[in-house]
């Protein structure tokens, strides 16, 4: 493989849906940093590389929007996924690349991400 | 001289600003050609302390009297040119002489005595030469006082005039505002007959205002209160006063809900009299404050479905992920993978049901061209094991080249609903016959499709029919969520088409129909939120589905 995978910070406070999350998108060919807060989110883009944030909408401390916001403060150009099973696209979802539900399957997720870094890079 | 010199003088003109002061002196005309006998009659009059006008012909007198406010004419009778009955005559013709006193002074001719006579009405009398002094004064201050009483009570009359215009103005007010208000105003006697009807009432109930006088108002107007007793009736005699809603039948049948406001009059001893009522038309309101109690419950109801809907989104996406992991996974054999990957197709349409129940989430899907003979018979083969149990005969009339754009899961939701209450309905067995073809919609013009749906279930129940599309109504006590028709309606509204049914009942029992219309094209690129239920057209008699 030519090119380095792209790494995917991939935020959520509930463990089992994060590492399942995380296995399925390692199937998928990318490299994923696991984070269980906002807060530890923030601190991993500080010190490694990150292509692209997915992020759980509703976490205590830091929401997903909250996250996103902050993310775009320091790097604008860092793509934000918020993931979530809300059945409504809040209000201030703007603040993020793109609002993806968690109904649409793991297949669905990891095209759309791939599909997100595509155009990110270009 | 003739007549015509009374036509129009200058205080003709100005009468109706003329007020005579009563306390004022009055004015006397004395009329003799002979200076020296006006002078005699002023020395007799002088202590009266009246006004003496003097005028030496019949001719001068009339300037006077057109000039002046004249309380009496004394006249010589005998005068060259016009003599007094003749200037008596030409006073009399004219309306405001009607009432001026006229003495005249003659020698005794019994002629003149008969003359005099001849004026029967008014103030005449006359006086014989020699004139007596205290006589003339008698008789001059009589008709004085009676000018000056007629003066006050000419005052009094204007006054009292006055006063009966302006009170019939402000009368006239209040009558115009009732009719300006525009809640019906109704006075009815004790026996209930309307008395009075407003442009209010005319409007609210469609009958004029001649047609209703006399009649009795409850009789007219089918009063019922809206809890179905009486006991308002007896509440507004007993209270003298009464507000309540009560419900109206107009001249055309519709039915009117008004907020009433009742007074009773009562007379002297207390007995009721006349009631007034004043109606205000609430039907409207009411149907609003419903229809939002509505709107607020479904808002409930959107709120409480997204928190579960969320709730089980969660774990849904980490057991999907899961099978979806375990599928390809390396250590497992092709029949166990198999497995895993019937587990997440399963678990792919549980998300699908809660996406489509739960929550109204926004697909970024544009819509696609779906085979719908393909669409049914996926159902179809869903519902298999189903037909097959309850011995259910399929009769299909499929045109195979039926398309329509729109959102595959989702129709096959809609036709799994219909199909699936269809095969419920005929537990002992029936036959379901499935219809598509092409179809040009009467009220839009769209061509598209339609596909009909009928079994020989239970039918369904006129009470039940107008609550069908009704979300979280069931006929099946247990098993039905009470969501799948309201769900349907939802979607098939989202392609811009209609769905409608019919059940009868036969000789051999009853036959219901489902049809839908989905037209070729949607304008639906982006479904929206799919929780609309409305009204559904249906005629129905007999048995259940739903």
């Amino acid at each position: 493989m030519a090119e380095a995978k792209s790494v995917i910070l991939c935020v959520d406070d509930e463990a089992i849906p994060l590492t399942l999350r995380k296995s399925v998108l390692e199937k998928s060919g990318f490299a994923v940093i696991p984070a269980s807060s906002g807060a530890e989110a923030l601190a991993i883009i500080e010190t490694q590389p990150v292509d692209l944030v997915l992020t759980d909408l509703l976490m205590p401390g830091l929401s997903g929007t909250d996250l996103a916001r902050q993310i775009k403060q320091r790097r604008p150009e860092l793509p934000v996924v918020l993931y979530s099973g809300v059945n409504e696209i809040p209000d201030d979802a703007e603040c993020a690349d793109m609002f993806l539900s968690k109904v649409e399957g793991p297949a669905r997720m990891c095209e759309k991400i791939g599909n997100m870094l595509k155009s990110s890079r270009a | 001289m003739a007549a015509t010199a009374w036509e129009k003088t200058p205080l003709d003109n100005d009468r109706r600003t003329y007020h005579p002061d009563a306390s004022e002196k009055v004015n006397i005309l004395m009329v003799d050609d002979q200076p020296a006998k006006l002078l005699s009659y002023e020395v007799i009059l002088a202590e009266l302390g009246e006004n003496l006008i003097k005028a030496t012909s019949a001719t001068e007198a009339l300037e006077h009297l057109l000039k002046k406010d004249i309380a009496i004419v004394l006249t010589d009778v005998s005068m060259p040119d016009i003599d007094g009955f003749d200037l008596a005559e030409m006073i009399r013709q004219h309306p405001r002489f009607q009432k001026t006193a006229i003495i005249f002074i003659s020698g005794v001719h019994l002629t003149d005595v008969d003359r005099v006579k001849g004026y029967r009405q008014g103030a005449v009398d006359y006086i014989t030469v020699p004139v007596i002094p205290e006589l003339l004064r008698a008789k001059v201050s009589v008709f004085a006082e009676l000018h000056r009483k007629r003066r006050q009570l000419e005052v009094l009359n204007q006054e009292l005039e006055r006063r009966v215009a302006e009170r019939t103005e402000e009368l006239r007010e209040r009558a115009d505002l009732l009719e300006l208000a525009t809640e019906a105003v109704i006075v009815r006697d004790s026996e209930g007959r309307i008395q009075f009807w407003n442009a209010g009432a005319e409007e609210l109930y469609g009958w004029r205002r001649d047609e209703v006088l006399g009649q009795n108002i409850h009789e007219l107007l089918r009063t019922e209160s809206v809890n179905g007793n009486d006991e308002w009736r007896l509440d507004v005699l007993l209270s003298g006063n009464w507000e309540g809603n009560l419900v109206h039948y107009a001249r055309d049948g519709r039915e009117i809900v008004v907020s009433s406001r009742q007074a009773v009059k009562t007379d002297g001893e207390g007995k009721a009299g006349a009631v007034l009522e004043i109606n205000r038309d609430i039907t409207a309101r009411l149907k609003t404050e419903e229809a939002l109690r509505k709107a607020e419950r479904l808002a409930a109801m959107g709120r409480v479905a997204g928190i579960i809907a969320h709730e089980i989104n969660n774990p849904l996406e980490a057991i999907i992920n899961a099978f979806y992991l375990l599928r390809d996974h390396p250590s497992l054999d092709p029949e166990a993978r198999g497995y895993a990957l019937l587990g997440e197709e399963e678990l792919q349409r549980v998300a699908h049901i809660v996406r489509q129940t739960l929550g109204f989430y926004r697909e970024s899907q544009q819509p696609i061209a779906i085979s719908v003979p393909k669409l049914i018979n996926d159902v179809l083969e869903i519902q298999a094991r189903h037909l097959q149990v309850n011995r259910i005969v399929l009769e299909k009339f499929y045109d195979r080249e039926a398309v329509v754009f729109g959102f595959p899961v989702e129709l096959k939701q809609v036709f799994l609903n219909l199909i699936a209450n269809s095969v419920q309905a005929m537990p002992d067995g029936g036959r379901l016959r499935l219809r598509i073809h092409q179809h040009t919609s009467s009220t839009t013009q769209a061509r598209g499709i339609a596909i009909s749906i009928c079994d020989t279930g239970s039918g369904i129940k006129p009470d039940d029919a107008k609550r069908l599309f009704e979300p979280f109504f069931s006929t099946k006590s247990v098993k039905g969520t009470g969501l799948g028709l309201w769900i349907s309606k939802g979607i098939i509204q989202k392609h811009d088409g209609s769905i409608h049914f019919r059940s009868v009942r036969t000789a051999n029992g009853c036959s219901t129909c489902f049809r839908v219309f989905l037209p070729e094209h949607t304008s639906a690129t982006m479904p929206r939120a799919s929780a609309a239920a409305g009204d559904a057209a249906g005629r129905s008699n007999g048995g259940s589905i739903g």
